[in-house]
This record gives C-alpha cells, sequence and structure tokens, in this order.
C-alpha cells in the first residue's frame, strides 16, 4: 500500500515570536549582568564563603599581584589615586569604595592603602572576594 | 483651485531591522557583562553611632599572619575549634589579627574567614604602614 503524503502548506514564519525572544534575553542579560571597568592586569580575588553579598556600583580599585594599582579600570599610581579619591569624596561623601585585589597580592600592597583611604575619609571600604572558586 | 493631495501608500514597517538591532545589542550585552558571583568583605565601616564606647578593657585574642600566609592563635595552627574555644573562655574578646608584611590577600582573607566562623564579634586587623 502506498502512503500519499498529504501535501501541507508551509508554516509561515513569524519574525514577532523571535523578537519577543530576543527582547526577553536582551533583558535578561542586561538584568543579570554587571558591568564592570576590567583593570588592565589580571585580578583573581581571594576566595572566601564567609562573604556578604556585593552591592552594585561604588569605585573599584584593582591590586595587582604586583602591587600595581588601577582606579575604574584605570592604570594609575597611589598618590594620583588618592587625589582622585579625594576629589570624588568631595562629589560624594558617601564613597563606597570596594577593592579587587589579587589573592596573591602582598598586604603590604594593600593594607597601607587601606588606612590612606581611610584617613582621606572615605567611610565605606569593602574587599572583594570569590565565593567559590571559578 | 483646489489641490489635491496625492494618495501615498501606506510604508510598511519591516520588521526586520529591529531584530538586527536587538540581536546586536543582545550580543553587545552577553559580550561586555560579567556574570561573575562576587562577595565582599568589609575593611572599613562607618562607626554605629549612638553607641557607648567600652570602658571595661575587653580581652584581646591576637592572630598572628605568617609570611607564608599561615594562620596562628598562641603558637598553634588557627582552625575554628580552637578560636571558638578560646572565644568560650573569653567571651566578647577583641580579636586582632597582625598579618605579617610578606602575607598575601588570601592569608588575610582565609583568616577572617576562620574568625567569623568561630563566632569572632569584635574583628579588628592590624593595619600595616608601608615601608618607605
Amino acid at each position: 500500500m502506498k502512503l500519499k503524503r498529504r501535501n501541507r502548506p508551509p508554516p509561515q514564519e513569524t519574525i514577532v515570536s523571535l523578537i519577543d525572544v530576543i527582547f526577553f534575553l536582551l533583558v535578561f542579560f542586561m538584568l543579570i549582568g554587571r558591568m564592570d571597568a576590567t583593570a588592565p592586569f589580571e585580578v583573581s580575588p581571594p576566595i572566601s564563603t564567609a562573604g556578604e553579598s556585593l552591592p552594585k556600583g561604588g569605585t573599584t580599585i584593582s591590586v595587582a599581584q604586583n602591587g600595581a594599582l588601577a582606579l575604574n579600570g584605570e592604570a594609575i599610581e597611589r598618590p594620583a589615586l588618592l587625589a582622585r579619591i579625594t576629589d570624588l569624596l568631595t562629589q560624594k561623601p558617601s564613597l563606597f569604595v570596594r577593592i579587587n585585589a589579587h589573592a596573591e597580592a602582598r598586604l603590604t600592597n594593600l593594607l597601607p592603602l587601606v588606612t590612606a583611604l581611610e584617613q582621606a575619609g572615605v567611610g565605606d571600604v569593602v574587599l572583594v572576594v570569590t565565593p567559590n572558586p571559578a | 483651485m483646489k489641490l489635491t493631495r496625492r494618495k501615498r501608500n501606506m510604508a510598511l514597517i519591516t520588521m526586520t531591522p529591529l531584530v538586527d538591532v536587538m540581536m546586536i545589542l543582545l550580543v553587545f550585552f552577553m559580550v561586555t557583562s560579567s556574570y561573575l558571583d562576587l562577595d565582599m568583605m568589609p575593611m572599613v565601616q562607618p562607626e554605629p553611632e549612638g553607641i557607648a564606647s567600652i570602658t571595661t578593657p575587653a580581652p584581646t585574642l591576637l592572630i598572628r599572619i605568617t609570611a607564608s600566609g599561615e594562620a596562628r592563635l598562641r603558637g598553634q595552627p588557627l582552625t575554628v575549634q580552637s578560636l571558638s574555644r578560646a572565644l568560650q573562655q573569653a567571651p566578647h574578646a577583641r580579636v586582632l589579627i597582625l598579618p605579617s608584611g610578606g602575607a598575601n590577600v588570601q592569608g588575610l582573607v582565609s583568616a577572617i574567614e576562620v574568625a567569623t566562623r568561630a563566632g569572632a564579634e569584635n574583628l579588628r586587623v592590624v593595619r600595616l604602614e608601608a615601608a618607605q
């Protein structure tokens, strides 16, 4: 017996549903993504499970393994960095500074910086940690 | 004289450029955003107001971090158990972390993690000054 395949009309491709899906994905990625300025050197934060959730926003200072510094993704020397922070503080006294330090960076490159920031008048400084090894 | 407006055909709104633009935006956000789940540890916090400073000197537990990044409490390697035992003997003790300059950030963060897990309430890090 020979079965005859019925001729179906080709389904009409509706572009509207495609737009819906792309729009959904767009909003999804915009919401869950964090747009940070990446430092000009490699920074892998220390691992700790005792951290608290990191709020968005604020100014990011990156500390490289060799002690190099960057402010919001831009390499900078320490005196210039402190001057910029003082400038930012005059604009916004409740400045939130997060320090993204490499896990292998020496503490002599980190702790004096925290002291200098506190002396400059920054009242909210946090250290970025990774909750689980990536 | 009466001018008659010519009837124009209604321009069809084409969806294709819209899809193109959205696709480009989608790829842009996918590529430029970072999806790392990051946490934080406070280093400098605003002092809470209205709390009277404690006048009675609190006992202090000193955690040292060696240059290799190993944390020690009273000469013994620091563990959650040893610190919580010490904290039981001296409740509300101030926990001081004294890092060696050669230690790295991971060593400090690990020591803070152990202290937090052991239930240290008053935790401070002795900040080193840079050798000029």
